[in-house]
């Protein structure tokens, strides 16, 4: 294989940030032309730094690229499409107002400002690109009103409609719903059998495994190693990754749940868009106990937790905390009773991006005696003094107290909300999606921790779309399916198949 | 806490206001050129009429005193999500309140209040509006603006007018007057009043609950929210202390700027400040503690203009390098370049 010449080659990639950050050191990696070439690594490994050089998005500080033969050096994204190296990005970068076929010609056709843009030609090339690959978009719908798995494949549809020959795809599963991975999957096969080189970006192990031929691992900036996908073994790239074994399956000891913590009853919540999305449900979490939701996304789960969680309208029902009437309450109130909420968007709610470390460290708990001085005033060498013993008790890896959160990577940022929640002291707990885009330790210690929590006696309210998750950590779980619980089960007493026609809709 | 991460923090937007300075006056100096004027000359006239004596520096002062508090304003606003140009009109409001109170009950303290709290009760129709019905704050400040400007004048000329000089309001009393910090200048305790309102501006902004929730919600109202803050009560108050500023703005320029102590024909003695205090808000990085130090600067200018015009440059050429100021601090592309040819000396 290797005496193959690449389709691409990046020598040597060195990336030092203004700041001083070393992103990459040295890192090569070859791609050959028609296979689907695996980059794993947790977050904050250099993924998507290296793939931004790719693409002409960051200049390297050191290094060289190689593609087609020849060196490259592309100025911008522009530059790299028009070479043929196309990438799709974790968050979209899509005009929400246009329909799908505008956004996937704007900036392709119609280059003066009154020239005409030849609508009907474009739609003719899309659609044979779209027969080809055997999969639809509807071209002349908003792009807002598409759900996410409908804009990806307008993002791959925008790339390939620039005829490129390498795709890049940065972390593309994780906003997906299970069906939607398998789709893009087949998508990807097509695109491969096609004869078009892509690169898949990731950290989930078993999509590597499932879709790649030959996977590089990277490791804090360095390659730590490449292998043929077929040689490989989930444990093997686990080890590769994090440097050791990683632990898949979360250690739980049996426990003996105690008394009702939280309890709701016959609630009915209302979604953005006025329709019952959480229609009638009833269900108590107590004390030593993980009760998971599990089921697609925009089933009603957002609706449900935003609502116990004092952020939106109740309709109908009660919710109970201790057995105190808690509906209706506003998140502050919640908080001093013993709530915690660990939320499912952490950029856009759990955490304000722009503030630093420590201002996030006391997110609703900021008014608490214990941050005050006798003046009245926040004391910030309090403040400070728990964002530190947060970060130490958690592994938290921060640059620092007072710089933006958001300079955190994305595992440490989800950490550092996990942390906060827990400092709270609740009795009961609800955790929303609490690993998703987290990398493999992260998620490994803030899993365990939840277990640890639930040992302590807590309440823990689980809800997430990673089905692994929920069956691993819950005592109990309910599958939910269009604001309804399709059945409440024992994790270790329910097959792959009851919780599939459960997440399905079929009433168990 | 750690001194020395913090005065970094400070040390980079420091430089770039004194770089947009700088290249406020160099690219003035070319205008002034261009235009036929000496332009040494004029800037010797500026530094001489500004500081070049303890009385000029003092007239300097007594003209950053309402700047500094209308760009309080501004600051306030920016640093909580924001675009509040409304101290232009609340100063109006803040002037009348004092002529009006000081009337009945003549001590400074009296003008003082009454100017906060009237500039508190004028923020509140553009809060509601904002909070309530969604209606961005640009539009309504500015036709706010002008319903204060012509409902002043009718105030100023009907129900304030003096009995003896139909071009002005009665006068504030004699003991309801800021005193002069010094004699034969317009410097007036109005000037502590402004530095010190600008530290308790910066206390409340970045030492309190209140400006932590504020704070919070300018970046983002629905982690704020989870957070546990009322994100319509966190608004509010962000205009509420902002028109607050602007009221006490006009009440001390009123109260502490000799000879007259009124407010004269269409508010020529209150008007403008609230504008200039966004360019003197954006220069001071939306700071309290820049916005004392550039509120000082503009208030150079404005005094140095005085000697500028006689030394035979229109007065409106510092209003010409004001501007060039405003636009080399506002031009953050400008700003990435400057920095960039910065690192790539140090490196």
């Amino acid at each position: 294989m290797e005496e193959r010449t690449p389709v691409l080659e990046m020598r040597d990639i060195v990336k030092v940030y203004s700041d001083g950050t070393r992103a990459l050191n040295g890192v090569t990696i070859k791609v050959y032309k028609g296979e689907i070439f695996g980059l794993l690594g947790e977050n904050g490994a250099g993924k998507t730094t290296l793939m931004k050089i790719l693409f002409g998005m960051l200049k390297p500080t050191a290094g060289k690229i190689f593609f087609q033969g020849s060196e490259v050096h592309f100025k911008s994204p522009a530059d790299a499409i028009a070479r043929g190296i196309g990438m799709v990005h974790q968050h979209f970068t899509l005009v929400e107002v246009f329909t799908a076929l505008e956004n996937i010609i704007l900036g392709k056709e119609g280059h003066g400002l009154f020239s005409k843009i030849d609508v009907k030609n474009a739609k003719k090339k899309l659609q044979t690109l779209m027969d080809e690959l055997n999969f639809q978009v509807p071209l002349d719908v908003p792009v807002e009103n598409l759900p996410v798995g409908i804009q990806q494949r307008i993002e791959i549809l925008k790339m390939l409609y620039r005829n490129v020959d390498v795709l890049i795809l940065d972390e593309p599963t994780a906003v997906l719903t299970p069906i939607e991975v398998k789709e893009l999957f087949d998508v990807l096969r097509k695109l491969k059998a096609q004869g078009k080189t892509i690169i898949f970006i990731s950290h989930k192990l078993n999509e590597v495994m499932e879709i790649t031929d030959r996977v590089t691992v990277i490791r804090k900036g360095k390659v730590i190693g490449t292998v043929n996908t077929s040689d490989a073994t989930p444990q093997l790239l686990a080890r590769m990754m994090v440097g050791r074994d990683v632990v898949l399956r979360i250690q739980k000891k049996p426990h003996k749940p105690g008394k009702t913590v939280f309890r709701v009853e016959d609630l009915w919540v209302k979604g953005d868009r006025g329709e019952d999305a959480v229609r009638g449900l009833s269900f108590e979490v107590k004390a030593g106990e993980i009760f998971g939701i599990a089921g697609v996304e925009g089933n009603g789960q957002s609706e449900l937790i935003e609502a116990i969680a004092g952020l939106r309208d109740v309709e109908k029902g009660r919710v109970y905390l201790m057995g105190k009437d808690i509906t209706g309450k506003k998140p502050r109130e919640l908080y001093d009773m013993g709530i915690a909420h660990i939320p499912e968007d952490r950029t856009h709610m759990g955490l304000i991006l722009e503030m630093s470390v420590m201002e996030n460290a006391i997110l609703g708990m900021y008014w608490r005696r214990e941050f005050s001085n006798g003046w009245r005033l926040i004391d910030w060498g309090k403040v400070e003094g728990h964002a530190k013993e947060l970060i130490d008790e958690f592994e938290i890896v921060a640059p620092g107290t007072r710089r933006p959160v958001k300079s955190l990577s994305g595992g440490n940022q989800q950490k550092l909300i996990v942390a906060r929640e827990v400092s709270k002291r609740p009795e009961f707990i609800i955790a929303a999606q609490p690993t998703r885009g987290v990398d493999v330790a992260s998620t490994e210690y803030i899993r365990n921790y939840l277990v640890k929590l639930r040992d302590e006696d807590k309440a823990v309210l689980l809800v997430s779309a990673d089905l692994d998750e929920v069956l691993q950590l819950s005592d109990r779980m309910a599958i939910m399916y269009e604001g309804q619980f399709m059945g409440v089960v024992k994790p270790d007493e329910v097959t792959e198949e009851q919780i599939g026609l459960m997440m399905g809709g079929v009433s168990q | 806490m750690n001194l020395s991460q913090s005065l970094r923090g400070y040390l980079k937007p420091f430089t770039e206001s004194v770089l947009a300075i700088l290249i406020g006056v160099l690219v003035g100096a070319i205008v002034l050129w261009a235009s036929g004027y000496d332009a040494i000359a004029a800037y010797k006239a500026l530094v001489v009429g500004s500081v070049s004596s303890l009385t000029n520096f003092a007239q300097t002062l007594s003209q950053s005193t309402p700047l500094i508090l209308t760009a309080l304003t501004f600051a306030v606003g920016s640093r909580t999500g924001l675009f509040n140009i409304g101290a232009e009109g609340t100063v109006y409001f803040g002037a009348i309140a004092a002529v009006g109170i000081s009337q009945a009950i003549p001590n400074p303290l009296s003008g003082i209040i009454a100017g906060i709290l009237v500039g508190a009760l004028w923020a509140l129709p553009a809060a509601l509006l904002k909070v309530y019905r969604g209606v961005h704050e640009v539009i309504s400040t500015i036709m706010l603006n002008w319903i204060a400007f012509y409902l002043a004048v009718w105030l100023a000329l009907s129900v304030f007018v003096s009995p003896s000089n139909a071009n002005r309001t009665v006068a504030i009393p004699p003991s309801a007057r800021l005193p002069l910090l010094m004699r034969n200048t317009t410097l007036s305790w109005g000037f502590v009043v402004a530095v010190l309102t600008a530290i308790v501006v910066y206390v409340i902004m970045w030492h309190t609950k209140l400006g932590y929730e504020m704070r919070a919600n300018g970046y983002n109202p629905r982690a704020a929210e989870y957070g546990g803050i009322n994100p319509k009560a966190a608004a509010i108050w962000s205009f509420v202390i902002g028109g607050m500023t602007a009221g006490l703005a006009g009440a001390v320029q009123v109260m502490g700027v000799p000879p007259s102590y009124a407010i004269s024909q269409g508010l020529a003695n209150v008007y403008g400040y609230g504008f200039d205090g966004i360019g003197v808000s954006l220069v001071g990085r939306d700071h309290p503690i820049g916005i004392i130090f550039s509120g000082i600067l503009f208030g150079a200018l404005g005094a140095g203009a005085t000697k500028m015009q006689q030394a035979g440059v229109p007065l409106e050429m510092v209003k010409v390098i004001e501007g060039i100021i405003i636009v080399a601090v506002a031009i953050p592309g400008l700003l990435d370049l400057i920095n960039r040819m910065f690192r790539r000396g140090r490196v």
